[in-house]
């Protein structure tokens, strides 16, 4: 009681307290995502500009997940920041939400000597500036100083140092497959990810940057699949002669690797490699625009004054050009450099939807499964099929007809019920059951069936949440008809289907196989220690299901996974586990397995408790060895409490999200996506296709309650026949 | 006349079976084999249960065994069965040592007190499971099916699951899936404690002709006394995990060879007071608690010594109110009567300190023997027993 008073009075007090003990607002509000140095950075100048001006600046640092949807969510409610500051390649969204306004009074033309050009490029879109441009990250060049000691002029001098480190060692380590890392090697031929309009990366220029990298891989010039981290660890302990990465890598590189930092090489007979730049901005928003100490502010973060402070406090690679003859920070200086000859990158709203085709493209071609040719002008194919534009608005005829007729029938129905006087007894009889019930009636209907309506609705539109664009249930029809290409084509619904069938199958063969059979043995009453085996079974239950997949993917890595090393101390050839449909489906299953036996195997266990232990007695006395007993009186005798158990393993299994996207995550090429992930991926991969997505779940949900529905059908039968 | 015991026809001239009239069904040919335990120890841990049970049961016999509970008697039944391996001593049967043998080697039958019917399976599944498993052809299947099945009147039920049957059913496909396997050996575990009174009595006796018809070895355990008198040929009382007698069932009932066998069996329980012996006119009192008996000297010849110290025990039944002639053995002052009709027992003490005793009342003198009242009481020298107060063993000659 007391307890709760004092909350409610802390409740009181917190909302209360900032009304009355700051009577007058500060001047500006600021939004930002920095930590640590930078942050203690900022802080720094926002002090300094309160100290020159008498304003006063509230700084709000946000997690960087999700600030983009709060901006959205704040900005036009009128609650959000007056300045916020972003990295400049959300323009394209911010603009689409009219988030921000021009810079104008923030950027005057004055200003404009301050800056890099290219942080200027970047954040100037249609002629106008839309920020004050603070500091920029690219990737540059990392040289092992072991193994290399003067900076190489060419891709292929460095490879040549780095080959001549020895075995053991990469000369080049980096993100191969990541459409990021491989732009620098596009824009070195001088290709293009996008041109403003759509998907660039095809034609000569970019075939050629390609097969160099495909060159690459194939020399064992650079690593197997790796990952950010694995570069890391690959630096870190002398692996890599040399890698491509950014500042963070300089942050997590322990002090004694000794190493230096210079922009991106040339490669022989093509240009120089140069980066993506991104440029942090001071953004006014539409309210801090009409701010005098706002735009102030602004133009204030992006001065000399400032720039000092964030590049030798905040080890920030600054935008302004004034500081950069008092920094003796190498590294600092080399990131400097190197996001002088960096591309900016384009802040379209299309833009983002070019990584994930051009990404299943590079590791097509580093696999050496299709030409460079093929494999980009495919991946210009999903692009332009991801950004196709959203069916005509076809005439809400034939759903408003559907509906009225179901309406019709629902109504004909529920009059025929009521006619009957024995329903109505029923009926009135039940009232009190329907009081009991009333409360589970209202949470199942508020947290499953409106859910589900919402969804079903999302799927009648597309275009995006603010601009949703009716088009019935064209959606339901492009699914099902594959989109116009050959049913069991790549991608296809039904291949998917195909496959996800075939991956509940496997799996759940498997969890009631290796359930049984451990069930079976820890429920002997011989066995020593069976608490602990019990306990350890359930382990892999209890670890999040995340946590485990991306152990397994660990594991099933080609070049550094325990599997393969396991292989290759019997004398197998290393695996590359996500190279082709069969061993990435194998390596689904495989961490799938392990994550689903235990639940069947508790569920064995507990049903086995329930079977007398004389009627399995009754069954040796009569003659029947151990396995018959199994088979003939246990495994019945199981049945009915296994069925329930496969059917809801059948659902998680046909659902399961998690493995599939996280350990082969599609590879190769989205062909072990299940129909979970690839609606996830039309959603959130793919030009945010919610509309698309909610046709994909609907479905789905369609056929686990249909065959739910037949299984649950089928056990009833078998249980009259009885 | 013995108390509590009715008497049954089939006590015991060993007729070999001629199917009764009302079953005109072929025989089965008699399988039956001689079942042997020699010197069988079983412990659970620590704790020793059967301390070397020696029993030797004749082809075509039924034994039962009867004993405390928690004594051992389903462990021994579950050693010959092969349910359970014996930690020393061997089993027999048929003269084959099968100790180590699986109970599938062994072709046993065994009835459990829970029945352990395959709860998925028809009552004819059920049946047949046995002989599935063994390869028995499909006709001659259906033919000992339809066999059993007459026998025991599960005809019309041979197409339900176990949950769609009464008790009493249960208990008959539990017996007719041992019969249609024709072991050389049936074993029962209390098969008819799960059963009503009425229903217990007629299986009891629906057993026994069954055993007559099969003739097969029969190994029965039950806690029951009358199922125990009706149906042994021969009773095996167990105690603190050895054999304490065996025999006739008469025989042990009349002749029990210590005070426990004298308490165990028989109801109500047998009155015991110690006292010792006396020895007036050239004959034997045993003398004690209140009570003050002739003895049998014929049975107890040599034991019997002036002046030593007896255990006397004299059944209820045979402890009766002194009319006329009889000489008077104790006055009971009675505490209360239990009328049960035919007869009566008046509970009471011989002395105000002394211990309670119960004696038989017949039906008219009950109406008239009121509590409070002392009467005298009287009993036949054959009916006194007498044991050692130290050892418990019977004084009697054997
Ligand atoms: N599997 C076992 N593990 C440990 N102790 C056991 C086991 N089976 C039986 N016992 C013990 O052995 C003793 C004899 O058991 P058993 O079942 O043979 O007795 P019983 O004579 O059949 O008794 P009842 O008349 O009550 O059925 C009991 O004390 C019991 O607790
Ligand atoms: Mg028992």
């Amino acid at each position: 009681m007391q307890r709760a008073l004092k909350l409610l009075l802390l409740v009181l007090a917190v909302v209360l307290l900032p009304a009355c003990a700051e009577p007058t607002p500060p001047s500006v509000i600021v939004w930002h995502h920095y930590r640590g140095k930078e942050q203690e950075a900022l802080e720094k100048v926002a002090r300094a500009f309160e100290a020159e001006t008498g304003a006063t600046v509230a700084l709000l640092a946000l997690p960087y997940d999700g600030y983009g949807a709060k901006l959205e969510a704040a900005i036009p409610r009128g609650n959000g920041p007056d300045v916020f500051l972003s990295p400049h390649e959300r323009l394209g969204t911010y603009l689409a939400n009219k988030l921000v306004t021009p810079a104008g009074g923030a950027f005057p033309d004055e200003d404009l000597a301050r800056y890099e050009a290219a942080s200027v490029d970047a954040i100037t879109d249609g002629g106008t500036r839309w920020a004050v441009p603070l500091a920029t990250k690219c990737v540059a060049l990392y040289l092992a100083t072991k193994y290399v000691q003067t900076p190489p002029e060419t891709l292929e001098e460095l490879l040549t140092a780095g080959r001549a480190a020895g075995k053991g060692v990469v000369p080049l380590a980096y993100e191969a497959h990541s459409a990021y890392f491989h732009a620098p090697f596009l824009h070195a031929y001088g290709g293009k990810l996008f041109d403003g309009k759509g998907f660039a990366m095809v034609g000569p220029e970019a075939e050629r940057a390609a097969a160099r990298v495909a060159e690459l891989s194939r020399a064992h010039d650079i690593p197997e699949e790796p990952s950010g981290d694995l570069v890391k660890q690959m630096f870190t302990s002398g692996g890599a002669a040399a890698a491509i990465s950014g500042p963070w890598l300089a942050a997590d590189l322990p002090p004694e690797v000794r190493y230096t930092v210079v922009p991106l090489p040339r490669i022989d007979g093509a240009g120089r490699m140069r980066p993506y730049l991104t440029v942090d901005g001071a953004f006014l928003t539409p309210q801090g625009a009409s701010k005098e100490r706002a735009r102030a502010l602004v133009r204030y973060l992006g001065s000399d004054a400032s720039a000092k402070v964030r590049a030798a406090e905040g080890k920030q690679v600054v935008a302004n050009r004034a500081v950069w003859g008092e920094i003796d920070d190498p590294v600092l200086s080399a990131f400097h450099e190197a996001g002088t000859l960096a591309v900016p990158m384009p802040a379209s709203v299309a833009m983002r939807a070019t990584w994930v085709p051009a990404e299943q493209a590079l590791r097509k071609i580093l696999r050496g499964d299709a030409t460079p040719a093929a494999a980009l002008a495919e991946a210009k194919a999903r692009y332009d099929d991801v950004m196709r534009p959203p069916p005509p608005p076809p005439s809400p005829v034939p759903v408003v007809l559907l509906m009225g007729v179901l309406l019709l029938a629902g109504a004909i129905f529920a009059v025929r019920r009521v006619r009957e006087p024995s329903f109505r007894r029923e009926l009135a009889a039940s009232v009190p059951a329907y009081k009991y019930v009333a409360h589970a009636v209202v949470t199942v209907f508020v947290l499953v069936v409106l859910p589900l309506l919402a969804g079903t609705a999302t799927s009648f539109f597309a275009g995006t949440r603010d601009e949703p664009r009716y088009v019935g249930l064209t959606h339901y029809i492009e699914i099902l008809t594959a989109r116009g290409q050959p049913l069991l084509s790549h991608g296809s619904f039904y291949l998917t289907l195909l496959v996800t069938v075939g991956w509940t199958l496997v799996n759940v063969v498997a969890h009631v196989g290796i359930g049984l059979v451990l069930g079976t043995i820890l429920s002997r009453p011989l066995m020593r220690m069976r608490a602990v085996y019990r306990v350890l079974l359930v382990v892999p239950w209890a670890v999040p299901s995340y946590v485990t997949a991306l152990a397994w993917k660990g594991m099933f890595h080609r070049q550094f996974g325990a599997v393969n090393a396991i292989l290759a101390a019997v004398g197998v050839e290393p695996v590359s586990w996500f190279s082709q449909f069969s061993t990435a489906f194998t390596a689904n299953v495989a961490t799938n397995v392990w994550l689903g036996f235990p639940f069947m195997m508790v569920v064995v266990l507990g049903a086995l408790t329930s079977i007398p232990k004389d009627v399995l007695e009754a069954a040796e006395v009569d003659g029947a060895t151990r396995f018959q007993a199994f088979r003939l009186v246990t495994l019945p005798l199981l049945k009915p409490t296994l069925l329930p158990a496969v059917v809801l393993g059948s659902v998680w299994t046909f659902n399961m999200f998690n493995v599939v996207f996280l350990v082969s995550g599609g590879e190769p090429d989205g062909t072990t996506d299940i129909l979970v992930s690839e609606a996830y991926r039309w959603a959130f991969a793919r030009n945010a296709q919610y509309g698309y997505a909610a046709a994909y779940a609907v479905i789905i949900f369609g056929l686990l309650a249909l065959a739910s529905r037949v299984t649950s059908g089928v056990g009833k039968e078998r249980g009259g026949a009885k | 006349m013995e108390e509590g015991v009715e008497p049954v026809a089939g006590n015991r001239p060993r007729q070999s079976s001629t199917a009764s009239e009302d079953t005109p069904l072929p025989v089965p040919a008699p399988r039956s084999v001689r079942c042997e335990a020699r010197g069988v120890k079983k412990a659970f841990g620590d704790n020793p249960i059967l301390r070397g049970v020696d029993l030797d049961i004749p082809e075509g016999s039924f034994a039962v065994l009867v004993g405390p509970s928690g004594c051992g008697k389903s462990t021994l039944l579950r050693l010959v069965a092969g349910l359970e391996t014996a930690d020393e001593g061997t089993i027999h049967l048929a003269g084959r040592d099968v100790t180590e043998l699986p109970p599938r080697d062994r072709d046993v039958a065994m009835v459990f007190q829970s029945y352990a019917l395959y709860p998925h399976l028809t009552v004819r599944d059920n049946l047949a499971f046995g002989l599935k498993l063994r390869g028995t052809a499909e006709s001659e299947i259906s033919t000992r099916i339809k066999e059993a099945s007459a026998m025991l009147g599960l005809d019309k039920l041979l197409d339900r699951l176990p949950k769609q049957l009464s008790g009493g059913q249960r208990q008959r496909v539990a017996m007719g899936r041992a019969i249609v396997r024709r072991p050389t050996i049936f074993l029962f575990d209390e098969p008819l404690s799960n059963l009503d009174a009425a229903l217990r009595a007629e299986v009891r006796v629906e057993i026994r002709r069954l055993h007559d018809r099969l003739d097969a070895t029969t190994l029965y355990v039950t806690h029951d006394q009358v199922e125990a008198m009706t149906l042994a040929d021969t009773l095996w009382v167990l105690n603190g995990g050895r054999v304490e007698q065996k025999g006739a069932p008469l025989d042990v009932y009349e002749r029990p060879a210590s005070r426990f066998v004298a308490t165990f069996l028989g109801s109500p329980q047998m009155n015991l007071l110690e006292g010792k012996l006396e020895r007036e006119d050239g004959r034997f009192f045993a003398a004690g608690g209140g009570i003050r008996a002739i003895v049998d000297e014929d049975r107890f010849g040599d034991a019997l010594e002036e002046g030593r110290a007896v255990s006397i025990g004299v059944r209820p039944h045979d402890l009766v109110l002194a009319k006329g002639e009889a000489p008077v053995v104790a006055e009971l002052k009675v505490e209360l009567i239990e009328a049960l009709g035919f007869e009566a027992y008046a509970h009471g003490w011989l002395k105000s300190s002394g211990p309670t005793l119960i004696a038989r009342l017949e039906a008219d003198d009950a109406r008239s023997v009121k509590a409070g009242v002392t009467v005298p009481l009287t009993a036949a020298p054959t009916s006194v027993h007498l044991f050692d107060p130290e050892s418990g063993r019977s004084l009697a000659a054997s």
